[in-house]
């Protein structure tokens, strides 16, 4: 069932404004094509990310949820980039106590110039998320009513 | 349970308008606009949805207006570009009939969407929900007010070659204090080291000196020299500096220029000013036109300043110039903006063994400006530093490290065709019998003057210019043996020359990174330049409010460039240091004093100071940069950030969770 | 003067401890049993299911729950309860939050019964009872009382505090009731009534458990390196556990805009953890820090996992 035959992964992608955000307008400026999978939301700063709202989006059924920063040392606001990490960490460790595959929470350091490495991220998220199968299927297995 | 800050919740309901950019065909190509519209117009709240060729035209702008008085719209989603491009177009046009500018957002289905997935309809599907989360946004948006700032009247410009230096005048002929920080223990730069420049000649020092000794004698002008930049902190218009200026040890107010402690001065090492091609004591002027225009001992080659191991300098000093005692100094200033012009290195020769990198006779191209300057090791004359002798070929290597993706820089370092050019002419100038041979991948010459000038050296000069790369330069007795291919005539060459310079590439000075790093500007560019905020419409900003580059530190430049961009960027000191007041944005943390308990979770990950926390928390809005890395840690939810609130992104995450529009079904029959 | 409140106090799955909590009071019992009349608690008085029955619906004022429900007959009690209530209250963790009970659904059913009883087991009647009586089914999922009935008031903790059951009766005899639903705790976190010290550049360079030091007096525990669940949990008890050097394991629950507790703790405590700098040179040490964390999900949601982890 869980096999994710012509399943198409939902992901929620919280993408700082400094980096990834404009590393991903900078993959559409240059054409780069990805898969259309990803729904991205505009946060300040990785920093800004609230694990809530990771467990919020796998409550409703996203297959992936990706986190997207500055590089190490280029965070605009110092910091808050490394507090993201540290928090996507802890959130690996307790995902699977859930029954949810820490693979499906993604961190990447993304920077402005980096158009194509968005695109290539993205796309190989997609085809990981395809190889676990849906969300749901995975989650249902293990409890939930 | 009472409702979260009952006054912020918003009283009206919500009337948001959605207006769809075809952005022409970029937009409307890809993506079904109409059906996007027509999607929106029924998703709760949204009470007017419409599509437009091009809502950042004049047109465009004034149907929003229209649209926004006519259906009493309390948000507006605009669905087009980046935000970007045009959030403040659309939030200026909002402003203008009385809604909120902060009550406008973007969706961005372009950059994200139509620009990046092929036509169809998951393109439009994701159009849709990238539109209902910014609809979602807007519901809980609040009208904001910007904070005002007040601001320091004071430019720091860091880095005093000519791109510094013109930067610096113009900040300061305006009526501002500037702080101009140099390194080295002179300013002037690079250009200080070149003989003549392209391509009208001009002796290089003749025209820069005069400028050197303006920023000397300017009243509003604050030079340091033998100074780096520690530390920048603050925001625009407020920023505190940290200065490290290390001993000179000599008091430029008395020195004389004499000379005569250099004379005494037991101590010979390679003079960096002649690149290494001349020698020069541990108490040194770089050249004799230096500004600050005194000897200075250099603590690092000295034998030894605490405690004193030599001190023949001191003795031979007759106004007593020399002070031991000098100390390193630590200052401190407050400025409104600063000026990047940090300049840049060339690519070290060492990275190309190919080209016999450490023979003497194989030179770098500031090293050929040394030799044919008139202030230089040989005064002008050119002798090979191996033996002295004038040499009778020299082979000039273009592209040495640019333009080489596999192996070295990918870019092209723009002032190489044009410099090269010039040190073929003056060579053959100054040896009206010798060879001039140009390797070269291409000539590129696009500046007023300068595809006549390269005319001007291969017809009226005979240099010769072989279009192929360079394979290998080895010694073979006297000569440097030169193997390379015309690929115009697809024949090898073997060149033997006396004298091998190596065009090489232009890279970013050492140190800049750490100055990036303090500077928080998010990201040097992937060459490790300074990024600019945008490459073609803010080419002199960074992302960092009132922090602005200038010259070779955004990317190579020639000296023309360098000028402009010095002056551009004062404009843009200036337009900041004489805003009666500065902006600053209101879209930051605040505590809900009801529900904080001051646990102190939050003070120390700001990495601006602004939260203090006494029985509560407390959030300064004027150091707040509105991360929400304090938000995001709170435990108890005490603290928020306007308008991206919890409730708010998870409200987004629902729509962007939300099962897809039915009209697929529509579609896919409309479509077979 | 008036009648005296009617009220009924009820265990579901429970360990029994909330029901000896009252006594925590001290001689205030005595006032409070003299002010109210006791129409239903089995563990004090003898009435049976029938007897709870047979009363009017309405006729009880306050119905004090306490436990999770995790079989048939507890979701039946609670069922009963409600009807015959004006005002229904979740007493203590489980009642109010699932509490540590509802770490249980982490496992399925058949799971747990594997684990408790070995392979082979089913439940049935006891011996020596004849075929039509049989055990009350254990629910699917151990789940808050706010999950099968509606709740007025909750008075939290593991098991309530003697302040918060205070609390609770001083309303009741003032006759001030708040209006439902109200939780008898403090809207602000624990941290703001413990008296330990909090620093301004505070940081976890090392996550212990209470076993493994002898805890600074003084210090905040999690500056210590202990989890306390303080910042994000609810005061009210007068940082009982903190005070005495026990870390707060959150029974009060969480804030009221804490959300899910969890995450909430998680990301304050992820954030905390950093040495005297940050930066790519000391992720491993960081990391190797928050390995140290052994149970995340018993730490972070040890009562509130029944009402967390459900939401969808």
């Amino acid at each position: 069932m869980a096999d994710g035959n012509g399943h198409e992964p939902r992901i929620v992608a919280f993408l700082c404004r400094w980096c990834s955000y404009a590393g991903a307008d900078l993959a559409g400026t240059s054409r780069i094509k990805y898969p259309p999978n990803i729904i991205p939301i505009r946060v300040p700063c990785s920093g800004r990310v609230d694990p809530a709202w990771v467990m919020e989006a796998f409550a409703r059924g996203a297959d992936g949820v990706f986190i997207g920063g500055c590089h190490p040392g280029d965070c605009h606001y110092v910091s808050g980039n490394y507090k993201a990490r540290r928090r996507v960490t802890l959130l690996r460790k307790l995902l699977p106590q859930l029954g949810i595959d820490p693979r499906r929470l993604r961190l990447e350091w993304i920077s402005a110039t980096e158009g194509k490495r968005f695109a290539e991220v993205v796309t190989e998220f997609v085809e990981e998320l395809k190889e676990l199968g849906p969300m749901r299927a995975e989650e249902a297995a293990q409890d939930v009513r | 349970m009472p409702p979260r800050n009952p006054e912020r919740i918003r009283a009206q309901k919500p009337r948001i308008g959605v207006f769809v950019c075809h952005c022409g065909h970029n937009i409307a190509g890809v993506v079904d606009v109409k059906r996007v519209a027509e999607q929106l117009s029924k998703y709760p709240g949204v009470v007017y949805a419409t599509d437009y060729e091009y809502m950042c035209s004049d047109p465009g702008q004034e149907l929003l207006k229209k649209a926004i008085r006519e259906h009493r719209l309390n948000g507006v989603v605009v669905a087009a570009c980046s935000p970007s491009m045009h959030e403040a177009t659309f939030r200026r046009a909002a402003g203008e009939v009385d809604l909120n500018p902060y009550l406008v957002e973007c969706a961005n289905i372009r950059e994200h969407c139509s620009w990046v997935h092929d036509p169809g309809e998951a393109a439009t599907q994701k159009a849709i929900t990238i539109t209902r989360t910014m609809v979602e946004k807007v519901k809980g948006n609040m009208p904001l007010e910007p904070v005002e700032v007040s601001h320091k009247e004071k430019c720091l410009v860091v880095g005093g070659g000519i791109a510094g230096i013109q930067a610096a005048l113009d900040v300061a002929e305006a009526g501002y204090e500037v702080i101009l920080v140099e390194k080295s223990p002179t300013i002037g730069g690079h250009m200080a080291q070149l003989s003549e420049t392209f391509p009208t000649l001009d002796c290089s020092q003749c025209i820069l000196t005069p400028k050197m000794v303006e920023v000397e004698r300017h009243p509003k002008i604050r030079l340091l020299v033998n100074s780096e930049v520690e530390e920048i902190s603050g925001f625009i218009g407020n920023y505190r500096v940290r200065i490290r200026k290390k001993p000179s040890y000599v008091d430029p107010d008395l020195c004389n220029l004499c000379g005569e402690c250099e004379k005494v001065c037991p101590v010979r090492v390679p003079n960096e000013f002649d690149r290494g091609l001349s020698e020069r004591g541990a108490i040194y002027i770089p050249f004799p036109q230096a500004v600050p225009s005194t000897y200075t001992l250099d603590e690092e080659t000295c034998l030894g300043i605490k405690p004193l191991i030599c001190g023949k300098c001191a003795e031979v000093c007759e106004p007593g110039a020399i002070d031991f005692d000098m100390s390193e100094e630590i200052i401190e200033e407050e400025v409104g903006a600063v000026i990047l012009a940090t300049g840049y290195d060339l690519y070290e020769t060492k990275a190309l063994p190919e080209y016999s990198p450490d023979d003497p006779d194989v030179i770098d191209p500031l090293q050929f400006e040394r030799l044919l300057s008139a202030t230089g090791p040989t005064r002008g004359e050119i002798r090979r530093p191996s033996d002295g002798k004038v040499p009778k070929t020299v082979v000039f290597i273009k592209c040495a490290g640019s333009r080489d993706p596999e192996l070295h820089k990918p870019y092209c370092s723009a002032i190489c065709c044009m410099y090269t050019a010039k040190h073929a002419l003056l060579y053959k100038h100054a040896v009206p019998d010798g060879r001039a041979i140009v390797f070269y991948i291409d000539i590129r010459a696009p500046g007023k003057g300068y595809e006549e000038f390269i005319h001007r050296v291969m017809e009226e000069d005979r240099v010769l210019y072989i279009r192929g790369k360079v394979a290998k330069v080895f010694r073979e007795g006297d000569k440097l043996i030169v193997w390379g291919v015309d690929t115009l005539s697809g024949q090898r060459v073997e060149v033997e020359a006396d004298l091998v310079v190596l065009a090489m590439a232009v890279v970013p000075p050492k140190g800049v990174e750490d100055l990036a790093r303090t500077l928080r500007l998010s990201c040097l560019d992937e060459n490790g330049f300074l990024k600019e905020a945008h490459p073609k419409l803010r080419p002199l900003e960074t992302l960092a409010g009132g922090i602005f580059i200038a010259g070779a530190a955004q990317g190579p430049k020639d000296i023309p460039q360098a000028v402009t961009q010095g002056s551009g960027a004062a404009a843009k000191a200036i337009a900041l240091l004489s805003a009666p007041t500065l902006t600053h944005s209101p879209e930051v943390a605040e505590v809900d004093e009801e529900l904080c308990s001051g646990c102190r979770v939050c003070a120390p990950l700001c990495p601006y100071g602004a939260i203090t926390v006494e029985e509560t928390a407390q959030v300064n809005e004027l150091l707040c940069e509105g991360c929400g890395t304090c938000v995001a840690a709170c435990p108890s939810g005490a603290l928020s950030l306007r308008n991206l609130e919890d409730s708010q992104v998870e409200s987004m995450v629902e729509a962007a969770l939300a099962e897809l529009s039915p009209a697929r079904e529509a579609v896919e029959v409309k479509g077979g | 003067m008036s009648a005296k409140p009617k009220i009924a106090v009820y265990w579901t799955g429970s360990c029994g401890g909330c029901d000896v909590s009252f006594l925590e009071v001290g001689e205030a019992i005595v006032e409070i049993l003299s002010r109210v009349e006791v129409v239903f608690w089995p563990a004090l008085v003898d009435v049976k299911r029938s007897d709870l029955e047979a009363m009017p619906p309405g006729s009880i004022d306050y119905a004090l729950i306490n436990g999770v429900i995790r079989t048939e007959e507890n979701r039946e009690m609670a069922e009963i309860l409600r009807e015959k209530s004006k005002y229904i209250v979740a007493y203590g963790a489980c009642a109010h939050l699932g509490g540590v009970p509802s770490l249980a659904d982490l496992w399925g059913k058949e799971e747990i019964f594997r684990a408790v009883f070995g392979e082979g087991f089913r439940p049935g009647p006891p011996p020596g009872v004849d075929g039509e009586a049989r055990l009350p089914d254990l629910s699917e999922k151990a789940v808050p009382l706010e999950e099968v009935v509606r709740v007025d008031y909750a008075v939290p903790g593991c098991p309530p505090p003697a302040p918060l059951i205070s609390r609770f009766f001083t309303a009741l005899f003032s006759g001030e009731m708040p209006d439902p639903p109200y939780v008898f705790a403090n809207v602000k976190a624990l941290c703001e009534e413990c008296p330990r010290e909090r620093h301004d550049d505070r940081r976890i360079e090392r996550i212990v458990r209470p076993h493994e030091i002898v805890p600074d007096p003084n210090k905040c525990l999690l500056e210590q390196g202990l989890i306390c669940m303080g910042p994000v949990t609810r005061g009210g008890c007068n940082a009982l556990c903190p005070v005495a050097g026990m870390p707060c394991t959150g029974c009060l629950g969480p804030t009221p805009e804490a959300g899910d507790p969890g995450a909430a703790m998680l990301s304050a405590l992820a954030s905390l953890v950093r040495f005297e700098d940050e930066g790519e040179e000391y992720f491993a040490r960081e990391d190797e820090v928050l390995e140290r964390l052994a149970d995340p999900l018993g730490t972070f949601y040890m009562y509130a996992f029944g009402k967390f982890r459900r939401r969808s």
